[in-house]
């Protein structure tokens, strides 16, 4: 038990999650999914209809929240923040005249983060390219970087890991505080009704009570 | 410092260490200005129920932020007491903060927004409008006109108070068929 806590502390892949900023940011968004309609079914000062209500509707907020984050966010900052540092603030310096796309740099720093050395290099003779007939990811990799992953602590090019987070943490702000809850607003009624938990629009309900209202 | 020196400088600390404490706190930062605006600028809604709505999400984001941060610090502190392993240590630091990171948006924040939102709003002096859930199903809709209904219809006191005057001396109001 201990020594299963204890490699889950000290896992890499943990920390790999810990410090990309869309992971870190999907599984956070994923578990406020879960705690807090969870904490609004627990409360005892809310009638159960209205519990149900509030915990369906923060359920489908959050959701959409990440659906929309991982669908949009995600693709469009990750490569456009790299290209903009890369042409734009960097110039094709520190470290970024390397790689052609994040995709590219990702790879690399994941051979880097390997603290094998043998390792590293058998990985990059095994790998091929999925787009390309048979080739080598190796033959991507210029002589600069081939020579840094034979080293015993290479570099990995920190400026080009803190475009591409800064660009996700200004996607993940831009996406989660401001796109997704314009788009969650206008699924989360027609969802609710769907559901069942939501039977009618304002609209209809208004009307319904103005209705009443000269009734009585 | 120019605005592309700032960016660098940035790049260089978010590439060495990205604490996940970072991106949350950001966003809820945004979200505790952004979300508030948002319901302010509904139309659809009446001013109490924009002013209650718009003041819980603020405060929520509000509680979120300290949340967030301190979950995160306390965790990462844990690391160093933990493993003598300088690497270890260093990677146990980041998993850990991300950890208390994750409790705290599972736990903590929920936690601590349904134990003080409510207090804080009653001492601000802002209850829960009463047709917070108008657009709910029709049931308590029907409810409440008959509700109305009935405070409103005509009530005839028929009765009188007793007193020994009254009672000795005068009827009950109407005519009483059979002495009822």
């Amino acid at each position: 038990m201990i020594n299963g806590i204890s490699s889950l502390i000290t896992s890499s892949q943990l920390a790999n999650i810990a410090q990309n900023t869309t992971q870190s940011v999907a599984v956070e968004t994923t578990l406020k999914s879960i705690g807090r309609p969870g904490f609004i079914l627990i409360d005892k000062d809310i009638d159960a209809d209205t519990k149900q209500y509030a915990a369906a509707k923060e359920f489908l907020y959050q959701a959409t929240c990440l659906a929309v984050y991982m669908a949009l966010i995600v693709p469009i900052f990750k490569k456009g923040g790299f290209k903009l540092a890369k042409n734009v603030i960097f110039k094709n310096t520190q470290g970024f005249e390397h790689f052609k796309d994040v995709k590219e740099y990702m790879h690399y720093r994941k051979l880097a983060d390997n603290p094998s050395v043998k390792n590293r290099i058998s990985t990059l003779n095994k790998e091929i390219l999925s787009e390309g007939e048979g080739k080598l990811v190796k033959e991507k990799y210029d002589e600069t970087l081939l020579t840094e992953l034979e080293k015993k602590s290479p570099d990995k090019f920190d400026y080009v890991k803190g475009a591409v987070e800064l660009s996700n943490i200004i996607g993940s702000v831009l996406g989660l505080a401001i796109l997704a809850p314009q788009v969650s607003h206008a699924f989360i009624h027609p969802a609710l009704r769907f559901l069942g938990l939501e039977d009618k629009s304002k609209k209809q309900h208004a009307a319904e009570n103005k209705q009443l209202n000269h009734t009585v | 410092m120019s605005f592309n020196e700032l960016i660098k400088r940035t790049c260089k600390k978010l590439g060495e260490n990205n604490k996940p404490t970072y991106v949350v706190m950001a966003i809820a930062a945004v979200k505790g200005i952004c979300r508030p605006l948002f319901t302010m600028m509904d139309k659809t809604e009446s001013p109490e129920t924009k002013k209650y709505t718009a003041l819980r999400e603020g405060l929520t984001e509000a509680i979120a932020i300290p949340a967030y941060w301190a979950c995160g610090e306390a965790a990462g502190k844990l690391a160093n007491h933990l493993y003598k392993n300088a690497g270890l240590a260093k990677r146990a630091e980041k998993n850990l903060m991300f950890m208390g990171v994750c409790t705290a948006a599972l736990f903590v924040i929920p936690g601590l927004c349904s134990v003080a939102i409510k207090p804080i709003m009653d001492y601000i002096g802002i209850k829960a409008p009463d047709h917070e859930n108008k657009n709910r199903t029709s049931a308590p809709l029907q409810e409440k006109p008959l509700q109305q209904q009935q405070l409103t219809s005509p009530f005839f006191n028929n009765r009188q108070y007793l007193s020994l005057h009254n009672f000795q001396n005068r009827p009950y109001t109407g005519l009483r068929i059979g002495g009822m």
